[in-house]
């Protein structure tokens, strides 16, 4: 046996079982749905092929678009309030702004350590109509039939959860953020300190610069989290009342494994799929000019 | 070099041997000494105290009678429950005994083929069960489960301390109904405590009986195979009671964001003078009322509506959930499950559990120590007509359709009658019955 053929059968030893195990978890499952959501299928019996029909179906369904629309408010919170308020919080603890910055590191990363449904639960103890906000708003207003109306609102039902997920995520975009902050040598700063740099220009002249790369990581991490958002929703709300709160990975449980259309739940999830890439890509053509103009 | 190619033969073995373990094997009944030990996959919810504690006694009473049989349990509930029994179908890996419904719910699962046609068990002791526990569940007539009970989906139980208190009859009509609401609004109560989160019980609890008023039998069957619409009067006409409950603040404030559970504790709590929910919550009120409490709550029907050309002063009633087998079992595994099946529903079980507030589907006089509400809805079932629940004849799918509606419905955002138009479509074009 040759040098080469060694080799290569020693490297096929060592990534074999790797390659094996991702492409079954990892690359079968997203061709299987690719390919079961041409189908109509229960889940039982045999799949029949219906071409694009599940996509259309899903893109012409109401719910589907409400979905959509509450999936894009979550990135959006996620990107616009999640990173740049984790950047802030990581920035003033970072920069001593505030005492006692471990304590309020420790309890802006508390929420986090917290399980999705334990949070969702905790919630819905304050805000459902037997929760504690809204029997004190009961007494406080001299209403027994007082509940928060924003949640059988069409519109704004949403709102309540995208606060609780912002209350929830910023503390690990946080930690991540002050983690690279920490990485900055401290000379620089306290060259631009010396040279009279005001805290806006160390801000944004020195610090995010540095940032560019981290913040696109996170964003990536956000748009893909929030996509596949599910557990914190689904404890809190189930997506109802009347799907006001539902997202597409609820339709998409709900659709394979209330109603069994695993065909039209796998096209769902290969949405799901879609729309990441797409936004990460949207995001990737953004950071590239960002870096091209920072780095 | 032949040693690597040692290590090399292992590794594959050792890497094919894993993935092949890791691909699992349906678990199979065990005889062990005699012993026949049973895979059950049950619906529970353990965080139910009364509910939990209550099965155990059934199964350390079965455990006793039939020490060669051993039962394993796998709790789950609500929809993991569903999940997993039809992720477990489609693997070929059912337990061996599991729970089931009689309709819809677990169509999927029982029209598979994956499941045992219990008939030849069920023909030799037919007599002991009520003739509605033993309708057809399958195309051909199977029975598949053995109901534990026959169920009214709707019962409307009144506290009849307060409703003294507050100087009220029960109302005759829904008007008589809707004018108690301001005088028991007013003296800081609940007029009608219903939960409604998860959609469902709109539906279950009060529609369909509403509907067997509105249209009746007849008319379902005839909407089911589109000889009638869900257009229809007969539909919207049930529809318009529920939203003139709704607007007339009839309803437990926060009715459709409130979950399961919520109504029963306003009820039990005093907070309610009236509460809308199915006959089986008669053993959650046995184990969380005072014996005093026991005796001011009544069973009731809603009350008359202005046109009820369907079954007049009707409930909604269905075969009960029970117990059924894995096709797969055979010779004394499956007269072993057989034994717990007949036992949970039938004389044995049903004696069990009518002392903790049940009403059994097989037909044994009722123990004279019953539980004072066993007995009051025993008299219930007894007096009351019945017609379909809705989800027990038509899709589950459709469900999806119909319950975000009722509730939109009830939000002001759509009316009855594009409630009715907009379910009838769905059907129209989706519901197995229509096709």
């Amino acid at each position: 046996m040759t040098a080469s053929r060694e080799k290569k059968i020693a490297y096929g030893m060592l990534v074999g079982p790797s390659v094996l195990i991702y492409a079954s978890i990892i690359i079968f499952p997203i061709v299987f749905s690719l390919v079961a959501g041409f189908t109509e299928w229960s889940g039982l019996g045999v799949p029949e092929f219906v071409g694009l029909k599940n996509y259309t179906r899903m893109l012409s369904d109401p719910v589907f678009r409400l979905g959509l629309r509450n999936n894009l408010l979550i990135v959006a919170i996620s990107v616009f309030g999640q990173i740049p308020f984790g950047f802030a919080l990581a920035y003033i603890i970072y920069r001593r702004m505030v005492r006692g910055h471990d304590f309020f590191e420790t309890m802006i990363f508390l929420p986090i350590t917290i399980s999705a449904i334990v949070v969702a639960k905790l919630w819905n103890q304050i805000f459902s109509p037997a929760g504690l906000f809204t029997q004190l708003m009961r007494i406080i207003r001299d209403d027994p039939r007082f509940v928060l109306s924003v949640f059988e609102d069409r519109t704004f039902a949403i709102v309540p959860i995208l606060f609780v997920i912002l209350w929830m995520y910023t503390g690990i975009y946080m930690v991540i953020f002050l983690a690279n902050l920490q990485r900055i040598d401290p000379g620089v700063i306290e060259a631009a300190v010396i040279d009279g740099a005001r805290e806006h220009q160390i801000l944004f002249r020195v610090v995010l610069p540095q940032m560019v790369n981290i913040v696109f990581t996170t964003a990536v991490f956000a748009i893909a989290g929030s996509l596949k958002s599910f557990d914190l929703i689904f404890a809190m709300t189930g997506g109802g009342p009347a799907h006001y709160t539902e997202v597409i990975a609820i339709y998409m449980y709900l659709n394979t494994f209330k109603y069994y259309n695993y065909g039209f739940g796998s096209a769902v999830s290969m949405m799901i799929v879609f729309l990441s890439l797409g936004l990460i890509t949207a995001v990737q053509s953004v950071f590239r000019r960002l870096e091209a103009r920072y780095v | 070099m032949l040693h690597k190619r040692f290590l090399m033969v292992f590794a594959i073995v050792a890497l094919v041997g894993g993935f092949v373990f890791a691909g699992g094997q349906s678990e199979q009944p065990a005889e062990d000494d005699g012993v026949i030990t049973l895979q059950v996959q049950h619906y529970l919810d353990l965080a139910d105290n009364v509910s939990a504690s209550n099965f155990q006694e059934l199964v350390d009473a079965f455990h006793a009678a039939n020490p060669d049989i051993r039962l394993e349990f796998d709790y789950l509930f609500n929809e993991p429950y569903h999940n997993k029994l039809q992720s477990s179908a489609i693997a070929g890996q059912l337990a061996d005994v599991m729970f089931l419904w009689p309709g819809k719910r677990t169509g999927e699962v029982t029209g598979s083929g994956a499941i045992k046609d219990l008939r030849p068990w069920i023909e030799q002791m037919d007599a002991e069960f009520a003739p509605a526990a033993l309708a057809p569940q399958g195309a051909n007539g199977e029975i598949y489960e053995l109901p534990e009970q026959v169920t009214a989906t709707h019962v409307m139980f009144s506290n009849d301390r307060l409703m003294d208190e507050l100087g009220l009859e029960f109302p005759q009509t829904l008007e008589e109904l809707i004018a108690q609401g301001e005088v028991i609004r007013e003296a800081g109560y609940i007029p009608i405590a219903m939960d409604n989160g998860d959609g469902w019980q709109m539906q279950s609890c009060l529609l369909s009986a509403l509907v067997a008023r509105t249209g009746g039998r007849e008319w379902l069957d005839a909407a089911r195979v589109g000889d009638a619409s869900f257009s229809d009067p007969e539909f919207v006409n049930a529809l318009r009671v529920i939203k003139a409950l709704y607007d007339n603040e009839m309803f437990s404030p926060g009715i459709n964001q409130a979950a399961y559970g919520q109504a029963l504790t306003d009820f039990v709590t005093e907070n309610a003078v009236y509460f809308i929910d199915g006959g089986w919550r008669t053993a959650n009120l046995t184990g969380e009322m005072t014996d005093d409490q026991y005796d001011y709550v009544s069973y009731h029907v809603f009350p008359a509506l202005p046109q009820e050309p369907g079954i007049p002063d009707s409930t909604a009633v269905v075969a009960g959930t029970g117990f059924g087998m894995n096709a797969d079992l055979e010779g004394a595994e499956a007269d072993a499950a057989w034994e717990w099946i007949y036992f949970f529903a039938g004389p044995e079980g049903s004696a069990i559990k009518a002392e903790q507030g049940w009403l059994p589907a097989v037909q044994i006089p009722l123990p004279e120590d019953s539980p004072v509400l066993t007995v009051k809805l025993a008299d219930f079932l007894g007096s009351t007509p019945g017609g379909y629940v809705i989800d027990a004849v038509m899709d589950a799918e459709g469900m999806g359709v119909l319950h975000p509606l009722l509730q939109e419905m009830m939000f002001g955002n759509v009316t009855p009658q594009e409630v009715g138009d907009r379910y009838e479509a769905w059907v129209a074009a989706n519901d197995s019955s229509r096709s």
